[in-house]
């Protein structure tokens, strides 16, 4: 797009350096500390040092880690596969549906992000407790697909709009009913769209923090990231090595599925806010 | 509701509806109720350590704005938010239009670059307490081995710098976040018509200032009202940084409901102090409406 004058040179590289030793170094020295050996924790070497597995390989067989990681995938997993399905069929229903209070309803989804989530849960953590459900998943589960909401129901709705109603009207002519257009025909043209929703779900519920601090009181089914911070906040002296490594379990299963998933993901992101 | 949903029995219109209602059921519950219950709230005396409460009228109002701790809370919020979205946005910009000009290796480093904006927030925080930490973090390593300081800053455990710590890990996790967007908005710019212009000669200030930015506008303003409303509701980085601390100096509106709620457990005064909050966040929420409106 630009031309490579001295002056867009000079800016390219300029920039280059600067933001990009921001972005990727910050990352590299948290690997960095988890891999020194305790006793060279403070010092500056950057991967020069002795490298060794010690930190990880101690996080990894905590088990009280282990089991925040395992309430984390459960919650995530759970709450995406909620999500995805409740914003489809919201989804198909504003695209090919048409009843009175449609657009208001459409309303109400759009806006259910921009409500501070803080206020929300002093009622949800009353209700919750009401119901006795702040020793289970479930408070989480339910709550997390609040995340979702918005974004899953935009991006799918785009999905659908796409679909010809002649495909579905030739169904209808055919015989099919509504519940087999719309899981044999419909859902099926939109999985890389629901795709990129569920990631986006997984994504959000994994690293909340907030809701998982409050909403789950029963320490033993604490998510990895409400967990991390009861660990390590508030200990007298701090292990870094070790809370490094801690930080770096906690964020791989994210950075996995989104290396192999980033197509969809950035389509995910972007195409909700942006299409409207 | 298998057999319900059958075509025979219901109109489509019935069936359209049907299917919003597991996603208008979690609205009502996760969203509408607790809204609505948490202004009623506001009006009480309720704490979580009393089950007994009572109807106090605006006392609790009163009481807010007369405290010169919540207006701290405000001003704090009002810095961190103008920062962490002005920062990431600009640093961002300037990111996607590097990237943005194809060199080996572009498409790496925007993948590469996105991670940061994945991983949990908790791992951010510590991340960066700990390349802020006044004994052995490493930005006063490098500080004082340069000779710049005679000895480390406690970055975090002073008054003056520590909100700066704050903004600067926020904008390190968001500025993926505005790159992508703002990315995709450069893809959307013609090269013919930019083609077309350098053949009139215009220079590279030119077609940025003159082609660039103004097919760029509605994404921006798009992302900077997203990212003050995100940056608005913000908890994660200074609760796990510095806990609102030192001496409120990080104290923003959602750490401020969170501890007078689940630290203090006074449920009336959070619930005031929230509901303020959403007023102003009403108001960011209505003009990005209307821009989504507008760009449709």
């Amino acid at each position: 797009m630009f031309r490579k004058t001295p002056a867009f040179r000079a800016f390219f590289w300029i920039f280059i350096i600067l933001i990009g030793g921001f972005v990727f170094l910050p990352l590299l020295w948290m690997i960095n500390t988890a891999l020194k050996p305790s006793a060279e924790t403070f010092t500056l070497d950057f991967f020069t040092g002795t490298k060794t597995l010690e930190n990880i390989i101690r996080i990894v067989t905590d088990e009280k880690i282990m089991g925040y990681l395992k309430n984390s995938l459960i919650v995530s997993f759970g709450s995406s596969a909620m999500a995805t399905d409740v914003c489809a069929m919201a989804a198909y229903s504003f695209s090919k549906f048409r009843y009175t209070g449609r657009k208001f309803i459409m309303g109400l989804f759009m806006m259910s992000q921009a409500f501070p989530q803080a206020i929300l849960l002093l009622s949800i953590y009353l209700l919750m407790q009401k119901m006795g459900l702040l020793g289970s998943y479930w408070a989480l589960l339910i709550s997390y697909v609040v995340f979702t909401l918005p974004v899953g129901t935009w991006t799918l709705k785009s999905y659908f709009d796409q679909l010809p109603d002649s495909l579905i009207e030739s169904a209808k002519i055919d015989g099919a009913g509504n519940l087999k257009i719309m899981l044999q025909i419909v859902f099926p043209i939109t999985v890389p769209g629901m795709i990129s929703i569920a990631i986006y779900g997984f994504v959000w519920s994994w690293n909340d923090l907030l809701y998982s601090m409050t909403l789950v009181t029963d320490t033993a089914k604490r998510t990895l990231a409400s967990g991390l911070v009861m660990t390590f906040l508030g200990e007298a002296s701090t292990n870094w090595g070790y809370m490094m490594a801690a930080s770096i379990v906690a964020a791989i299963p994210v950075t996995i599925i989104f290396v192999f998933l980033q197509r969809y993901f950035i389509q995910g992101l972007t195409s909700g806010a942006v299409k409207g | 509701m298998k057999q319900g949903i059958r075509q025979h029995r219901l109109t489509d219109a019935q069936v359209g509806f049907l299917l919003v209602v597991p996603g208008l059921a979690i609205f009502a519950g996760i969203i509408l109720y607790p809204f609505v219950s948490a202004i009623m709230m506001s009006f009480t005396d309720r704490s979580m350590l009393t089950p007994d409460y009572k109807f106090i009228g605006l006392e609790n109002y009163r009481k807010v704005f007369a405290d010169p701790y919540f207006t701290k809370t405000l001003t704090t919020t009002v810095i961190f938010v103008v920062f962490s979205t002005i920062l990431p946005f600009t640093l961002g910009f300037i990111w996607a239009v590097l990237l943005n000009q194809g060199f080996k290796g572009s498409e790496f480093l925007r993948g590469v670059t996105l991670v940061n904006w994945i991983i949990p927030g908790t791992a951010i925080g510590f991340l960066w307490s700990w390349i802020f930490n006044g004994q052995y973090g490493v930005l006063n390593g490098i500080l004082t081995s340069l000779g710049i300081l005679k000895e480390g800053i406690p970055w975090l455990g002073q008054t003056g710098t520590a909100l700066g710590c704050v903004v600067i890990a926020r904008t390190w996790q968001m500025l993926p976040w505005y790159m992508a967007f703002l990315l995709g908005g450069l893809q959307g710019v013609s090269l013919e018509q930019v083609e077309a212009a350098r053949v009139d000669g215009a220079n590279n200030w030119q077609v940025f200032w003159y082609m660039v930015l103004p097919s760029m506008k509605t994404i921006a303003v798009l992302v900077l009202i997203l990212g003050a409303i995100g940056n608005l509701q913000h908890f994660d980085l200074p609760w796990t940084m510095v806990q609102g601390g030192p001496t409120r100096a990080t104290t923003t509106l959602s750490i401020e409901v969170y501890t007078t709620a689940f630290k203090n457990w006074n449920m009336g005064k959070a619930a005031t102090i929230g509901t303020i909050w959403a007023v102003l966040l009403a108001g960011f929420s209505f003009v990005y409406l209307r821009q989504v409106s507008e760009s449709e």
